[in-house]
């Protein structure tokens, strides 16, 4: 071995004692920042291994000195270990970097289930929601929606209604009166006249709004609630139109495999008269959920909705309509009482408490 | 009402089940609510509707359950037929006739009072009903038979033996069977003897009258009183029993002489008495209720789409008692008479023939079918809005409140009420109820707020602190006169506590009124109204200089602030507690602002912002009036940057800062341009209002 190849030795014996710290290296649980001072290091490191007053630069001035028959021999053992310093470098500066950023990953990785940023959102009134879609639907067929007067006459209340004075519905005790004998609404009813009255007929209306009886306030039983009245009256209405409206709007509320049924009833103000009932939306009519008996419709399949009939000739006359040109329908139910068996509310009072533990339970 | 099926089954000859039965009665409107056991009967628990009296008895079910499968009523002769006829005229006198159409009377002799027999005490507590003795059991078996309330008086206390139907005398009282005493007076038809009333009309017999274990001689009554005068003595001594519950409803008139006799058999052979005299006065003849239909099955296919031929409607309607009148071919015949049976009071119109026929025919027959179009949908005029602007408020963290219509009166006093709602000049300014089910609440509300704040009290009782609420409702004042009141739609809001993010339990910053001022703005923004607008201003139930009235244009719709010391107290508020309520339906009721559309700018402006120093009285309000008073064209926006208080300042200081954003449609504009133009109006606005700018 020549002089100038043992020289060639000596760097690469040297840059090997230089490196063994790097080579020894145990990047496994290394904090970031010391992986990062290693980094530094080793490019310091790379410098004065590689940089141009590095040994293994000034070994290429050595060619010159070399036989010239040994010169590509020597070229090549002086460039391989130049490209040994410069790999061995690389590698370990690879290994380090990727620790670094795959540390870096790890120090900003996010917990994506945390709750993204908003503001609290409010909550409409399940009453409020059940009357919008129930309004919609209706609109859809061509209803119109109607508000009215929630403080009335008797004339309206009851009178127009074909309610006679003897009547149990209009005794003192189910109705509020005010100091100077007005009635608040015990029914919807009263929109029936007075939309009337305003618009004639042909005629078709939904009338949602508050109602009033002397109920004393009870899980099944408030003492204001709301109802959902509505009015058809044209030449050749009959009670064929009134299943038929009352069962699409069902379909549409509670999907297309709705029934309904329809069983005599009596109220004043429609004659024949019917009650309606439809197929549980929970069970289908089967009057078992989950192999239980079902408890929107407490195991029979169907569910008590409201009243319904032909519009008495009395109501129609007493709106200036003659009742052997023209006919109608009517029916009307309780909001509180759809609702609560929607939702499965034990307790219709938490609908007037505004409780928002109850509030936010519905959108 | 609990029907029997063991007992039916006596009177009809029917070969349906239990379950058949209750299916067939619920179809024509004899609601089956359920079937309970019961030995080796069955008991159905029936829903009538008001207007079937009729059905109060296993007679009237069964005659429904006879249409159903046309089958055939058992005809019950009763061996008491032939039985003496009084003799002695003069033992009923009805001097009141107006009040007690008919009365009939039965004496039996040697009776004795006793226990009743086994199968006579099943079949009433079948029905849930207890067993006493041997006669009052049998008026009470009778009744729930054949429909008929009777009473049974001791003949031995009624002086002179006789009765006397009459009006009570003022002052006149009576110890009725359940120990009161009670004060009649001559709006009330009394059962009397010579002397005295011995029973309350159709409601409850007298104590001293009744039957004891020592009676021998009993005088049954078996009677059809006015109805409308038993439902008012009824209300009037608050007073119901079964008799009251069937008299006012209506019973059958022409089944008295059925009932009695019944009655009279079975005591005969269970209490061992003898049947003596009987007297039947009837001065008011029953006349059936006419209906005239001209074509009873066209009738019924114009109300209900049915097909019935007149036939089938005729054999439905006959079956119920409902039968076409001698005279009618005679008097019109172009149309029928029908005439209605003694035991239906609700047979007057043509209409109710056809329920008749349809609810027998089936209403599950008639085939649902959508009436004919007409005219096109429509919501209420304000309707579309109020659900944008309700949208608004909850996505700003406002659930929707719903509160009664009336309130405690107590909340009246401290709030103000919004513009115009109240007429001044009346005494009498609000809907008052005459009493109430919730203690107090009798005021109909003129506010929403009084609602609000009860649920804000509710909410932090459990332990909520942040809350955010808001209500649109009615509320209620008088008119002068007879008018109806004046219903008006109000929006309230109600908030306390910190800023809640959704899913994180920690607040955020403390709201204040400018979070209730924001959310008025955006909620009247979503429908469509921009120009909204504060001015300082003292409302009763606001806290003194954080109280303002809600402008839209130059018309003041409400109120929005902090509550005061005083009100929060009442509600026992230990945080700040915001509030604003507003005349929603006057602000609804304009169109709404109209937008224009500017062009876009083609040049960049330049903003520059300025603080001012100012007094606290001095608002933004007058700083950017005061920049638009200058009149530079080339300022086209004045706007708020920030306002701050504290360090560095005096107490009665604060310091606005505000943003003037100055650009030319032609060009770019430079510094130097822009410099003396800001310097000019920040030198006016200085100079007008006293103020300085902060350095």
């Amino acid at each position: 071995m020549s002089e100038e190849e043992r020289q060639i030795q000596g760097i690469r014996e040297a840059f090997e004692q230089e490196f063994e710290r790097f080579a020894a290296l145990n990047l496994d649980g290394m904090a970031l920042s010391d992986a990062e001072a290693r980094l530094q290091e080793l490019r310091e490191l790379r410098i004065r291994q590689t940089g141009k007053r590095s040994a293994i630069a000034g070994a290429m001035k050595l060619i010159g000195r070399v036989a010239p028959h040994e010169r590509s021999a020597f070229g090549q053992l002086v460039q391989s270990v130049e490209k040994l310093i410069a790999g061995t470098i690389d590698a370990a500066e690879i290994l380090l970097s990727d620790h670094i950023s795959a540390a870096r990953t790890e120090l900003e990785r996010l917990d994506v289930t945390l709750p993204g940023r908003r503001p609290r959102t409010g909550h409409l009134h399940p009453i409020t929601i059940l009357r919008q879609r129930i309004e919609d639907i209706f609109v859809a067929m061509g209803y119109a929606i109607e508000d009215d007067r929630e403080i009335e006459t008797d004339y309206y209340n009851f009178d127009a209604l074909n309610i006679p004075e003897a009547h149990p519905a209009r005794e003192s005790q189910d109705t509020f009166y005010t100091t100077k004998g007005f009635a608040l609404r015990s029914q919807t009813s009263t929109v029936q006249i007075r939309a009337m009255e305003r618009r004639g007929v042909p005629i078709r209306i939904l009338a949602p709004g508050r109602v009033f009886r002397r109920d004393t306030p009870d899980m099944t039983h408030t003492p204001m609630f709301h109802q959902l009245e509505g009015l058809c009256v044209d030449k050749g209405i009959t009670m064929g139109h009134l299943k038929g409206t009352v069962t699409e709007w069902l379909k549409r509320m509670y999907g297309p495999d709705t029934v309904t049924r329809f069983r005599p009833s009596y109220f004043p103000f429609t004659e024949p008269s019917a009650e309606f009932d439809f197929s549980c939306f929970k069970c289908a009519g089967t009057g078992v959920f989950e192999s239980e008996r079902c408890r929107p419709c407490k195991g029979s399949g169907w569910i008590e909705l409201g009243g319904s009939g032909m519009v008495h000739p009395n109501v129609l006359r007493s709106c200036g309509v003659d009742p052997t040109v023209y006919s109608g329908f009517a029916f009307g139910f309780g909001l509180e009482r759809m609702t609560a068996l929607m939702y499965n509310i034990d307790d219709i009072r938490h609908m007037f408490e505004n409780d928002v533990r109850f509030l936010e339970q519905f959108r | 009402m609990n029907i029997s099926y063991n007992w039916l089954k006596d009177l009809i000859d029917t070969r349906l089940s239990v379950e058949e039965t209750a299916c067939e009665l619920t179809r024509v409107g004899l609601a089956v609510e359920g079937v309970h056991p019961h030995g080796d009967d069955h008991v159905f628990d029936i829903d009538l509707t008001s207007n079937r009296p009729d059905c109060l008895s296993h007679l009237g079910v069964a005659r429904e359950l006879a249409v159903i499968r046309n089958s055939k009523l058992k005809n019950k002769n009763s061996e008491t037929e032939g039985k003496p006829k009084a003799e002695n005229q003069t033992l009923v006198n009805i001097e009141d006739a107006d009040l007690c159409h008919r009365f009939t009377a039965r004496i039996l002799r040697n009776v004795k009072i006793g226990q009743s027999p086994q199968w006579l005490v099943d079949r009433l507590e079948a029905i849930g009903e207890r067993a006493i003795n041997n006669v009052a059991d049998i008026t009470n078996y009778v009744m729930h038979e054949l429909g008929q309330p009777m009473h049974s008086f001791d003949l031995d206390k009624l002086t002179e033996n006789r009765i006397v139907v009459r009006r009570a005398k003022n002052g006149e009282t009576i110890t009725t069977l359940d120990e009161v005493e009670r004060k009649l007076d001559d709006r009330m038809l009394a059962i009397c003897d010579a002397k005295k009333p011995v029973a309350v009309a159709g409601v409850m017999g007298g104590l001293a009258s009744g039957i004891t274990e020592t009676t021998t001689n009993v005088l049954l009554e078996v009677a059809y009183f006015d109805r409308a005068n038993i439902r008012a003595t009824s209300r009037k001594l608050n007073l119901a029993t079964e008799a009251s519950y069937r008299f006012e409803r209506g019973v059958d008139i022409e089944n008295l002489i059925r009932a009695s006799n019944r009655a009279t058999e079975l005591i005969c052979e269970l209490a061992g008495g003898e049947a003596a005299e009987f007297i039947d006065v009837y001065p008011t003849k029953f006349t059936p209720s006419e209906v005239e239909s001209a074509d009873i099955s066209a009738a019924t296919r114009r109300l209900t789409g049915l097909d019935v031929s007149t036939e089938d409607c005729n054999r439905i309607l006959n079956a119920l008692g409902i039968v076409v009148s001698d005279e009618s071919a005679i008097r019109d015949p172009q149309s029928t008479i029908y005439l209605s049976p003694s035991w239906r009071h609700d047979i007057a119109i043509e209409e109710d023939l056809v329920e008749e026929v349809a609810r027998h025919a089936g209403y599950e027959k008639i085939a649902d079918e959508l009436p004919p179009a007409f005219g096109a949908g429509e919501y209420q005029p304000t309707e579309l809005r109020e659900r944008r602007l309700r949208y608004c408020l909850a996505a700003l963290g406002f659930d929707e409140a719903l509160s009664y219509s009336f309130i405690d009166l107590r909340h009246d006093g401290p709030f103000q009420l919004v513009p115009h709602l109240v007429d001044g000049t009346l005494e009498e300014k609000f809907v008052t109820l005459r009493d109430s089910v919730i203690e107090g609440a009798v005021r109909m509300r003129p506010t929403i707020l009084p609602g609000l704040l009860e649920a804000v009290r509710l909410n932090m009782n459990h332990q909520r602190r942040d809350i955010k609420l808001f209500e649109i409702g009615k509320v209620f004042a008088a008119v002068g006169g007879d008018g109806l009141p004046k219903e008006q739609k109000l929006l309230a809001l109600a908030l306390t506590g910190s800023e809640l993010q959704e899913g994180r339990s920690m607040t955020g910053r403390p709201l204040d009124l400018y979070d209730a001022k924001g959310a008025i703005e955006a909620a009247l923004g979503s429908a469509g109204i921009a120009s909204v607008s504060c001015r300082a201003s003292e409302a009763t139930h606001l806290r003194l200089g954080q109280s303002a009235e809600i402008l839209i244009g130059d018309q003041v719709l409400g109120y929005v602030g902090r509550l005061s010391e005083d009100v929060a107290a009442r509600y026992k508020f230990r945080q700040a507690v915001f509030v604003a309520e507003l005349d929603i339906a006057t602000a609804l009721a304009g169109p709404g602002d109209l937008i224009a559309y500017k062009p876009l700018a083609k040049f960049p402006g330049v903003a520059r912002d300025v603080s001012f120093v100012v007094p606290r009285r001095v608002e933004l309000g007058a700083i950017l009036s005061e920049v638009s008073e200058v009149g530079i064209d080339l300022c086209r926006k004045a706007s708020f940057v920030d306002v701050y208080e504290g360090k560095g300042l005096a107490e009665n200081e604060r310091s606005v800062t505000i943003r003037l954003e100055y650009r030319s449609d032609e060009r770019t504009l430079t510094e130097e341009e822009v410099e003396p133009l800001h310097q000019m109006i920040v030198d006016q606005v200085t100079n007008k209002l006293g103020i300085v700018v902060r350095v």
